[in-house]
């Protein structure tokens, strides 16, 4: 099941450019991306925390919450393509919430151009796995769909065998208690060799605070992953960044 | 969603979203442990089981052999999930649920939630809104729903289902869907009706089964309005319409301005009495907002739904309903007499999702009245083939003819040049008649011709508007209290609206964005009022076209037909 969208990307790619495309973020502008969504979203003058991802003034190299120590602390470093806001926001949420997880075609080539300019080539790709029931229930990972697009454009591997661990119980309840759920431990290697010396991308779709990608992170760590960089479509923009009127 | 699938002590499959034993059906004696998507299942039903039972001669089956055959069939797939397998369902004194809720009959949450969910098709999404609103938990409304899935009022089904070799949403009928790969295999999901919620292959529709009405009302319809001789005249044959066995189709034709809303009034009310559902239903909210306070003062006793994608309540009570025709996709077989109106409008006209979800809002045998000053292509040759029967409403209360449209032939039109010669003149004709709206073909128009115009006449106030103008609102409340001298607009203005004193100018009347309907609802805008019920309608271009011809035709068609029946002076 895993490389299905492996093929799905490539039966479909020679149709991704056929015609003149809208901007996929504001759908009125020049596509792919056009000029205003790319200096309203990817915000290419902010530099990223080198620690979190998190957008922030190009006078710093780490945001505030990293420099107190609050920040992930076993990845080499974590990466955010742009801002989570307006157009970006609603792209990424239709991919998840609207399922409509072709929509990536439309960036995988900018994001993967994007990507390989900033973190070095590595032996892989992991995509930060979903909770089952979540899975169950949507069907896809959106984190294993940008990964998917990114081994497309870029032709690195995707490295499987990372899942998360939970307890099944009640559809219902679970939500809450995901929420209460300690993330430290939470990941497991099935087969821990095939991670021994690798360096790797750590993909999921938006970062907030990096403890997601931390406790993927510390979990590869365990199995003797060399490298580890976080990747992902949009990050929050640090505080002080934000004017005051919002 | 997802559903556990059942196996019941007479060995019937079955799914439930539980798995807690109190929850479950009484009859349930295991149950998979995953939970699945209702497409899977049927799947399974109908492939693994149906195509078994139909060889045999014996249909009963031991428990051990049905649960192998579908853990097998289910293993056949190879999906990356978590290991299937049976569970055993330990019922020690439990009470069935189904039992306590139909006892309890002073549950409000109960009554509340039937009231609001009959007739309707609604996504887990809508569940979910559904629960906000009565202030209910999200599983508890699915117990509700559940309970009556169980009790055969109401099913659970896939929202995107495999048909043949394509896909096809139950929602709103489309086939064109986007397919992906999912953990279970091929997925699809609808982009046709994405606009009121997600639906795919893996999500579900609750489809409640029962009218909207449980029997004869005793309405009072207490209008506020005399039907003139010619709504007199069409209302009878809406009403003849109503009890006609043969037709289930009509269309009502109407001038533009002549009142066919108001005609179908006693028609609601007769309908309601006989407990018969009615739904007004209009393409636009703009229409639905402007019909809500007219039916309801109508109808002074009566609460009417009224839903449109910014009211807030989105969950109503009661059989008569007023929808814009997004909203009409969450309903399913509801209505026993649909009152359709603005057929030939956006985003209606061409979307055959709205078309196919207004046609299934219709119940077996019920009665679909289209409205419409334009009718379409497809409506004229339904009513030419017979397939519809046709009522018209030939002239406005003001017993004034339409205003017929006058062209000037002019061919500067491309390029905004200040209006010189003969028509240019002629503005200055109709404003001494009254405030003057031009419409353009196009929306990179609207600002040169603005600038053009206060060239030609320093002083004037002249303004303009398109649908994207973030101060359109304001411009056209100031355009109906008359503060303009001329106003430049695309077709936003081109339905529905009533501007006193107003004069028409259709600049490049010719442009293919003008068909004959476009250009009779333009024309239509002039002379609707008593105190004003004449005006001029002026068509700019360099060329005739036949839609310029066709709307021309149809307005002098109009005027004869009334005359012909006496209902114009
Ligand atoms: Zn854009
Ligand atoms: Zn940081
Ligand atoms: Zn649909």
């Amino acid at each position: 099941m895993k490389g299905l969208w492996r093929n799905a990307v490539r039966i479909s790619q020679v149709l991704w450019y056929k015609d003149e495309q809208a901007c996929v973020f504001c759908g009125e502008g020049h596509g792919p991306i056009c000029l205003t969504c790319r200096m309203n979203y990817l915000r290419p003058e902010l530099r990223r925390c080198t620690r979190c991802g998190k957008l922030i003034e190009s006078g710093q190299l780490d945001c505030l919450d990293c420099l107190a120590g609050r920040g992930p602390k076993q990845l080499d470093q974590v990466t955010a393509w742009g801002h989570y806001s307006g157009g970006m926001k609603e792209f990424i949420q239709r991919i998840k919430f609207k399922s409509q997880p072709n929509l990536i075609r439309e960036i995988s080539r900018p994001f993967s151009d994007w990507a390989i300019s900033q973190l070095p080539v590595v032996d892989g790709i992991v995509a930060v796995p979903m909770h089952m029931s979540r899975l169950a229930e949507r069907g896809f990972n959106q984190a294993e769909v940008i990964a998917s697009a990114l081994h497309w454009e870029l032709g690195l591997p995707i490295l499987s065998g990372v899942e998360r661990l939970e307890s099944r119980s009640s559809q219902v309840l679970l939500s809450r208690q995901e929420r209460l759920h300690n993330l430290t431990g939470a990941f497991n290697v099935r087969q821990p060799e095939d991670y021994q010396g690798k360096s790797v991308w750590l993909i999921d779709d938006v970062t907030t605070t990096g403890s997601t990608l931390e406790a993927v992170a510390e979990a590869l760590r365990q199995c003797g992953t060399k490298e580890i960089y976080g990747l992902c479509l949009a990050a929050g923009l640090e505080k002080r960044l934000v004017p005051l009127s919002e | 969603m997802l559903f556990f699938l059942t196996l019941n002590k007479d060995y019937d499959v079955s799914f439930s979203p539980f798995q807690e034993k109190d929850k479950l059906d009484s009859r349930v004696i295991s149950y998979l442990n995953v939970p699945l998507p209702l497409g899977i299942i049927e799947d399974v039903l109908e492939r693994s089981l149906k195509r078994q039972l139909s060889n045999q001669g014996n249909p009963k089956k031991k428990p051990n052999e049905i649960k192998n055959q579908i853990l097998n069939y289910l293993n056949n797939f190879e999906w990356d999930i978590q290991e299937i397998i049976w569970k055993e369902v330990n019922k020690d004194f439990c009470p069935d649920p189904s039992l306590e809720l139909d006892q309890d009959r002073k549950n409000k949450n109960w009554d509340a939630f039937n009231q609001r969910v009959l007739g309707r098709q609604l996504s887990k999404g809508d569940l979910q809104v559904l629960a906000r609103e009565l202030r209910l938990k999200d599983e508890e409304i699915i117990t509700f729903a559940q309970f009556n899935v169980e009790q055969g009022k109401a099913k659970w089904l896939p929202s995107v289902k495999q048909i043949n070799r394509g896909w096809q949403c139950q929602r709103c009928g489309e086939t064109d869907l986007e397919e992906w790969p999912s953990i279970y295999g091929s997925a699809a999901t609808c982009g046709s009706c994405a606009s009121i919620g997600v639906s795919t292959s893996l999500t579900v529709l609750y489809r409640d089964k029962r009218s909207l009405l449980e029997g004869p009302l005793n309405v009072s319809f207490r209008p506020h309005w005399v039907l003139t001789e010619a709504q007199q005249r069409a209302s009878e044959q809406v009403d003849a319409f109503m009890k006609d066995t043969y037709t289930e189709t009509a269309l009502l034709w109407a001038a533009c301005g002549a009142g066919k809303t108001e005609v179908c009034f006693p028609a609601a009310a007769w309908a309601l009495n006989q407990g018969k559902s009615v739904l007004f239903a209009a393409p636009r909210q703009d229409v639905i907002h402007d019909i809500a306070p007219r039916l309801q003062r109508d109808f002074p006793d009566f609460t009417v739904q009224v839903l449109t994608g910014t009211n807030t309540v989105k969950f109503q009570a009661g059989g008569l309903v007023l929808a814009t025709t997004h909203q009409v996709l969450r309903f399913w077989q509801a209505f026993d007499v649909i009152f359709m109106d603005e057929m030939d409008a956006f985003p209606y006209h061409g979307s055959r999702a709205l078309e196919w979800g207004l046609k299934n809002a219709l119940r077996q045998g019920g009665k679909l009245l289209y409205l419409t000053a334009t009718p379409s292509q497809e409506g004229l040759n339904a009513v030419r083939e017979g397939e519809m029967a046709l009522i018209r409403l030939p002239a406005r209360y003001h017993r004034n003819p339409l205003p017929v449209p006058i062209w000037i032939r002019s061919d500067i039109l491309s390029e905004p040049n200040g209006c010189r010669g003969k028509w240019g003149k002629q503005i200055s004709l109709l404003r001494r008649q009254g405030p003057v709206l031009v419409f353009v073909p196009k929306i990179s128009l609207v600002n040169p011709w603005i600038e053009s115009f206060k060239q030609t006449f320093p002083g004037w106030r002249i303004e303009g508007s398109y649908s994207s103008d973030s101060g359109r609102s304001i411009k056209i409340k100031n355009l109906k209290l008359g503060q303009y001298d001329i106003f430049v607009s695309t077709t936003i203005l081109e339905r529905g609206i009533t501007l006193p004193g107003i004069q028409i100018v259709v600049l490049g009347a010719d442009h293919p964005m003008f068909d004959e309907r476009a250009l009779v609802q333009m024309a239509g805008r002039v002379g609707r009022t008593r105190e004003n019920p004449r005006g001029e309608v002026i068509f700019l271009s360099q060329k005739m076209t036949s839609a310029m011809k066709t709307a021309v035709q149809w307005i002098e068609e109009q005027n004869r037909y009334a005359l012909d029946l006496g209902l114009i002076d």
